[in-house]
């Protein structure tokens, strides 16, 4: 499962990557930015080459660039990143406000609250091994 | 069965100029070019001013410049027959400005208007106490999304470290860096706290802060001398240019705390690229606004997009650099504490000035 970590917060990057680990991912297919400007421009990168990661896990309160300026920075790329690449907002935030904003972007395949745990790591897997036998 | 008694009600004219004198809503009763044929004891009161000094005056030599065309427009549509209602910040005469409900109706004689009634209500206390309800209620907005966002990204992240130090290897080096983040998630957690302590008591104290007339040249000076050392360590300069006379009416801790963060940063986000100049100015005081403004050029920020954001709280707009978004929206607070106003200017790659104005 290839990954993109998104987060400002590089302790939050060394949570989910480690946790990612002990549920059997190489750390080598796992791909982290703390700078969300950097992760757009990545992201449009992988599109041309074909390289998309398969799961992206976005985090919303961040410096310049929120999630959801993310989410809005790739609208114009939504057709070719549906199917191919799936999102998944990563945040502390315990708002109901943003659970039925996430739901206004089709990109968006659920909404998870910090701090992950190994389950919902082997769900997005099962997920994933289910649109991709 | 006995007659009944007249009832003792008293001629219209009676009943109506008994109104008119009276009430302490405002009436004017004007003509077709704004000029005044009557006003009521409540406007003589207000614009502290003789019946026979106000009448065949326009009203608009009441009025401050501004609002002239409006009232004006409201009249000529008054004369069109209809009731024209509307709401106006205003002063009138000598007196300190108000909040007003204005009413303008037509007096119609033989199916033509023939004149205007404005009937004026102070409704300054309703609107100021709504002012500070919403006020309150946006306070309390942002602390329900610091408590959502701010409170529990640390606490987020330290329930899942602290999961995670149960399935890395004791000893190992993924432990050892676990703990560490888990030490530092904690302590930004109470960081939050802090804050939210520091701002809190800020917002209740500083409605009845001790102010005097400081040298403003003074506290600058004390701010650049705390911060001399960062200063030269990044081979800047600081330049102040303020008029060792102006004084400037305020609470020195706040006072100095506006430099101070201003200051701090303007090094914290300074360039690589050329050496530090910040630059400090200010004119104006006595019976003027005093400007102030400190500009550098420093790394700077995309001012569209971040919007209205600047200001407030854990906001930031510098990805690669510590900071938690708590200092720009401290100085505000003490900004708008002296009724002044502060808005920023910058530039990516050119610098940033702030300017303050306060009264």
């Amino acid at each position: 499962m290839d990954t993109l970590i998104i987060d400002d917060d590089p302790m939050a990057v060394f949570l989910t990557t480690r946790l990612l680990h002990h549920e059997g991912q190489p750390t080598d297919v796992i791909t982290s930015f703390v700078s969300p400007v950097e992760a757009v421009a990545f992201l449009q990168q992988q599109v041309l080459t074909n390289s998309l990661p398969h799961v992206v896990l976005l985090d919303l309160n961040m410096p310049l660039l929120s999630g959801w300026g993310v989410l809005e920075a790739l609208k114009p790329l939504e057709a070719s990143l549906l199917g191919r690449c799936v999102f998944y907002i990563l945040t502390s935030s315990l708002a109901l406000t943003d659970v039925a904003r996430a739901q206004q972007y089709p990109l968006v395949a659920g909404f998870l609250h910090k701090p992950l745990d190994g389950i919902e790591i082997q769900v997005m897997q099962a997920r994933l091994l289910e649109t991709r036998p | 069965m006995p007659l009944k008694a007249a009832s003792p009600i008293a001629s219209l004219e009676t009943r109506f100029r008994s109104l008119f004198e009276q009430t302490p809503t405002i009436i004017l009763y004007q003509d077709e070019n704004s000029t005044i044929l009557d006003a009521n004891p409540a406007f003589l009161a207000l614009v502290e001013q003789p019946k026979e000094q106000v009448l065949n005056r326009q009203y608009d030599e009441f009025l401050p410049a501004e609002v002239q065309p409006l009232f004006k427009a409201r009249l000529a549509e008054a004369f069109t027959g209809k009731i024209v209602r509307f709401e106006m910040h205003t002063t009138q005469g000598g007196a300190a400005p108000r909040y007003w409900d204005v009413i303008k109706l037509p007096l119609f004689e033989h199916e033509k208007v023939v004149g205007v009634h404005m009937v004026a209500r102070d409704i300054t206390e309703r609107i100021l106490a709504q002012q500070e309800v919403l006020a309150q209620n946006s306070d309390l907005q942002q602390f329900t999304y610091i408590v959502s966002h701010n409170l529990r990204a640390p606490l987020a992240t330290a329930l899942g470290l602290a999961n995670l130090l149960g399935r890395e290897e004791p000893g190992s080096p993924y432990f050892e860096k676990t703990r560490t983040h888990l030490q530092a998630s904690l302590h930004q957690l109470d960081l939050v706290l802090r804050d939210m302590n520091t701002i809190l008591s800020i917002r209740d104290q500083e409605k009845r802060a001790e102010t005097e007339a400081l040298p403003l040249a003074e506290v600058v000076q004390q701010v650049v001398q705390n911060l001399q050392e960062v200063v030269d360590q990044c081979g800047g300069t600081v330049r102040v240019d303020i008029p060792a006379n102006l004084l400037v009416r305020a609470n020195r801790a706040y006072l100095y705390s506006i430099f101070f963060n201003l200051l701090s940063n303007a090094l914290k986000y300074r360039t690589d690229e050329r050496p530090l100049v910040v630059t400090v100015t200010a004119k104006g005081g006595q019976d003027q606004l005093t400007r102030m403004t400190v500009a550098d050029n420093g790394s700077g920020f995309d001012q569209e997009q971040a919007g209205d954001d600047v200001f407030k709280l854990y906001k930031r707009f510098h990805p690669h650099y510590p900071g938690r978004g708590l200092g720009l929206y401290l100085v505000k607070t003490h900004v708008e504490s002296m009724n002044g106003h502060i808005s920023v200017h910058s530039r990516v790659g050119e610098g940033t000035r702030f300017s303050i104005v306060i009264p």
